[in-house]
């Protein structure tokens, strides 16, 4: 996705990650049979929190966050704009990190807690995404995101076993039920993020949008040039993703790793061996 | 563009329990289900007081509970309301005057709506939030203070440190 159209994506990203935030929100109450909150309820939230009355624990821990977001953002700019791919990976596990730095930063039992059971997740997750880079090289000779939008034959058929791999860590990637230990309200309530409130929250909730945003245009990838095709596959995992959490309970981090690890790692794996003996 | 317009389309609650007899939770708790489903205005039970705007009460404060009733209540940013639910949390209900209890919540902290009722209802418990929203629309950002239990502010330049807000400031007000 080059030219115009990939910046203009890139730019108006936390707008449509928002967009996408409130439409996941009003799914998940319409499958629990309410009426849910409008659709622009996540901007509503983002008005009222620059309203608030600004507290910081320290500075430190303030600007993390901010660059928590800006990471994230930038994550996003490398993968919409067509670069490479590992590069696209290893961006987001550093925005990631600034979270977690922030979450040891502070004194609050919760927040490091949370931020221990950040790193767990990443744990669950992460290695897939690595493998999902690997298989995209295998295919198309190169880890730029732009070689991988212009395959004529999908990604998804040959790499079928990673796209499964991938839907079964994707919880863990959004924070969902089964695997949302690293935020578990009412129970760690938000974990790392418990200690920012106001502006600085603000900024970790439009990452949340994007984190969206960027988890499901990594589905897209799997479309190769058939674009629409990866976008039905992402609606098909936003469903998937979104039933799965309203239908189960948090396990705790022992079952997410055994489950997410023990299930994908052996298929991605195989699933490799195959794209690498044809 | 006036953000106050926003206050009231995303408040988001913090409820705490201050000893009641968790009939009031309940009701409250029946708000968030489908058949109330408030989250349709806008309203997500937190449960983190550095988030909240709306801190929802039940119970009469007993003593055991009074100290975490004024530190979270300190520890939420402005501007912020507070909803008693309950008639033991409004006046003591039942518990009034008993050796354990400080009728009310209201010898705490300020309280913007009270809504009666034993149990209250859910219909009651959200009139009682939206009339706590027009207030929470026209509050402005002055650091609002509990009544009791009152420790220093320290202020260091631009900077206000709440930390010492709900320290026990002496054991009279047994
Ligand atoms: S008002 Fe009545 S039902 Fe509600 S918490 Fe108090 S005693 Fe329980």
């Amino acid at each position: 996705m080059g030219g115009v159209v990939g910046w203009l994506l890139i730019l108006l990203a936390p707008l449509i990650g928002g967009v996408l935030y409130g439409m996941e929100r009003k799914l998940k109450a319409r499958m629990q049979r309410r009426a849910g909150p409008p659709l622009m309820q996540p901007f509503y939230d983002f008005f009222k929190l620059i309203d608030k009355r600004p507290m910081v624990v320290h500075s430190l821990h303030g600007y993390l966050g901010i660059l928590h977001f800006l990471g994230m953002w930038l994550a996003l700019a490398v993968l919409l704009s067509g670069g490479d791919l590992l590069m696209v990976i290893f961006m987001h596990l550093l925005a990631n990190s600034f979270l977690i730095v922030a979450a040891f930063s502070v004194r609050s039992v919760y927040s490091q807690l949370g931020g221990m059971r950040q790193l767990l997740a990443i744990l669950a997750y992460e290695p897939i995404f690595l493998l999902a880079g690997v298989g995209f090289y295998f295919l198309s000779g190169s880890f730029e995101a732009k070689a991988v939008f212009e395959l004529s034959s999908a990604p998804l058929w040959a790499m079928w076993g990673i796209v499964i791999a991938i839907i079964i860590v994707m919880p863990a990637k959004l924070k969902k039920s089964p695997f949302d230990m690293a935020e578990a309200h009412q129970e760690i309530i938000g974990g790392a993020e418990i200690e920012y409130s106001g502006l600085f929250y603000e900024a970790l909730y439009t990452a949340r949008w994007l984190e969206y945003l960027f988890a499901y245009a990594f589905i897209v990838l799997f479309g190769g040039a058939n674009w629409l095709l990866g976008l039905a596959l992402a609606a098909v995992v936003f469903l998937l993703v979104t039933l799965v959490d309203n239908a189960t309970t948090r396990l705790n981090w022992q079952q997410t790793v055994a489950i997410t690890l023990g299930l994908s790692l052996p298929l991605g794996a195989i699933n490799l061996l195959l794209i690498g003996i044809q | 563009m006036r953000l106050e317009r926003f206050r009231k389309k995303s408040p988001w609650i913090l409820h705490y329990n201050a000893g009641s007899c968790n009939g009031c939770d309940i009701e409250i708790l029946a708000c968030l289900a489908p058949r109330y489903d408030v989250e349709r205005l806008g309203i997500l039970n937190r449960g983190n007081p550095k988030q909240a705007d709306i801190l929802l009460v039940t119970g009469p404060v007993t003593h055991r509970s009074r100290d975490r009733l004024v530190e979270l209540y300190t520890q939420m940013a402005e501007p912020k309301v507070v909803v008693a639910v309950g008639s033991c949390t409004c006046s003591g209900g039942i518990f009034r005057h008993m050796y354990h209890v400080g009728d009310g919540v209201d010898q705490f902290i300020p309280v913007d709506s009270y809504v009666a009722g034993c149990a209250a209802r859910p219909e009651q418990i959200i009139e009682g939030v939206a009339r706590a929203l027009e207030i929470l629309e026209h509050k402005s950002h002055e650091i609002e203070r509990p009544f009791q239990l009152r420790g220093p502010l320290y202020c260091s330049g631009e900077q206000t440190i709440r930390r010492q807000m709900a320290a026990k400031v002496s054991d009279e007000t047994n």
